[in-house]
């Protein structure tokens, strides 16, 4: 069994590649906002690993995300002054990075959540429907 | 087919081929964490079956180096701007930013001139400390290595070497601005602690990092030379004229010439001379911090 095989193995048959690329791109869009979240919410530093088996008990089949993408917009967000993290030795393996919110961050999220909220109201009310009429 | 955490890195590797490397090694030290953690969770009869459903997890080395790949194309990622809080952003990591242009006089401004010019400055300390660590280690170890004791001495001084070379890596990024990993190169779980000494022998990086110890010393002696003799001229022109003011003597003494006086016409000259000066000087510093990091990277990092 090829790595491929391996992938798509119990995936879900309506999943076609287009399907898939919309799922991704949507993904990518929130990943940030949702990351940010998690982190702000818990009440120590968490590593990668945690917040990928957190994310995966909350999201649906569908919404997956491939946690191995989660890592590197960990490591941006960090950049860009929005977490800090610190390494810790583990037990076994590699010492892991534990991640945490800055007060950059925590700014940064009260804004977002506003942002957020009208992106989706916009596209819940563009599904809905949109009223010709009111289109000039 | 994956059938290690070995195998999966290593192709992880080759996906990410051409990248920086600071960048491949921190991507490694990232699938390696998860793959890890997540076999230690599944706790089933290990097996084939259980780490392909960790991976299945992680994503394929394709997905997860073009998720990579994604954050290298950003030379230097938008600094989060707080709106209103008064707490400016923790500089963190920068990532290795291309040396953008600065205009000759916007260089004032110019932290990482400044910061580059502080190493310059720092590096003869720690460059004096690196050369005797090693020269000391490594003459130390060889030669007791005739009686047995050598051997447990030499991977000590190994061991330390690779601790100053992470250091050495998290200074240089925080004052010269070129990214160096911020964890120590992988070690392997799989073998006995011999394969794993064998490994550090084999490892290039070990020896670059011990040459890059050694050079620092007369790097150190250069950069510092340099950093303290701008420095030190370009001030003493900006403050000359000033100080002649206060001392009543002439500033300036040469040789069998005797002294002479700084005339009032002459201030704009010597104060502008010195500013211009004062301005090469960031701006030399900008270089060599660069050059330097590159140096750096290439002896610490090496190309995985």
């Amino acid at each position: 069994m090829t790595d491929k095989e391996t992938m798509d193995r119990g995936k879900d048959d309506s999943i076609d590649p287009y399907m898939s690329k919309f799922i991704r791109e949507m993904n990518a869009g929130t990943v940030s906002l949702v990351l940010l979240a998690v982190l702000e919410q818990a009440d120590r530093p968490l590593y990668g690993y945690e917040i990928a088996r957190m994310l995966e008990t909350l999201s649906t089949e569908l919404a997956q995300v491939k946690q191995g993408t989660l890592y590197p917009v960990l490591r941006s967000m960090e950049r860009s002054g929005l977490l800090e993290s610190h390494v810790e030795p583990s037990v076994s393996g590699p010492p892991r990075k534990y991640y945490s919110v800055t007060e950059t961050g925590r700014d940064g999220m009260e804004r977002w959540k506003t942002v957020w909220g009208e992106i989706r109201d916009f596209v819940d009310a563009v599904l809905e429907g949109v009223n010709l009429d009111q289109v000039d | 087919m994956t059938r290690s955490i070995e195998d999966y890195l290593k192709a992880l590797r080759q996906e990410l081929e051409g990248c920086d490397p600071a960048l491949i090694q921190d991507a490694l030290y990232d699938a390696e964490e998860f793959l890890q953690s997540g076999l230690e969770a599944i706790e089933v009869t290990g097996g084939e079956d259980t780490l392909s459903l960790v991976i299945e997890r992680y994503g394929t080395t394709e997905e997860v180096a073009s998720a990579y790949r994604q954050i290298d194309d950003d030379p230097s990622p938008v600094r989060y701007k707080p709106q209103k809080t008064a707490t400016p952003p923790v500089e963190t990591s920068a990532p290795t930013e291309r040396l953008k242009r600065v205009s000759f006089f916007g260089i004032i401004t110019e932290p990482r001139a400044y910061a580059s010019l502080f190493y310059m400055l720092l590096s003869l300390a720690t460059g004096t400390l690196y050369f005797c660590w090693a020269v000391t280690g490594l003459s130390l170890s060889i030669s007791l290595l005739i009686l047995i004791i050598g051997i447990p001495v030499l991977l000590l001084f190994l061991a330390t070497t690779r601790a100053i070379s992470l250091v050495e890596g998290w200074l240089i990024e925080a004052m010269l601005g070129v990214r160096m990993p911020r964890k120590p190169r992988s070690f392997r779980d799989e073998g006995s602690w011999l394969d794993r000494v064998k490994m550090w022998f084999s490892d290039y990086r070990t020896w670059t990092t011990l040459l890059y110890m050694l050079i620092m010393m007369p790097l150190g002696v250069i950069y510092f030379t340099v950093a303290v003799v701008l420095l030190s001229l370009s001030l003493s022109l900006v403050a000359a004229p000033i100080v002649q003011l206060f001392i009543g003597d002439p500033m300036i003494w040469i040789g069998p010439w005797g002294a002479f006086w700084i005339e009032l016409w002459m201030w704009p000259f010597f104060v502008a001379i010195g500013a211009i000066l004062f301005l090469c000087t960031l701006h030399l510093a900008r270089w060599i911090g660069r050059g330097h990091g590159l140096i750096a990277k290439t002896l610490l990092v090496g190309s995985l």
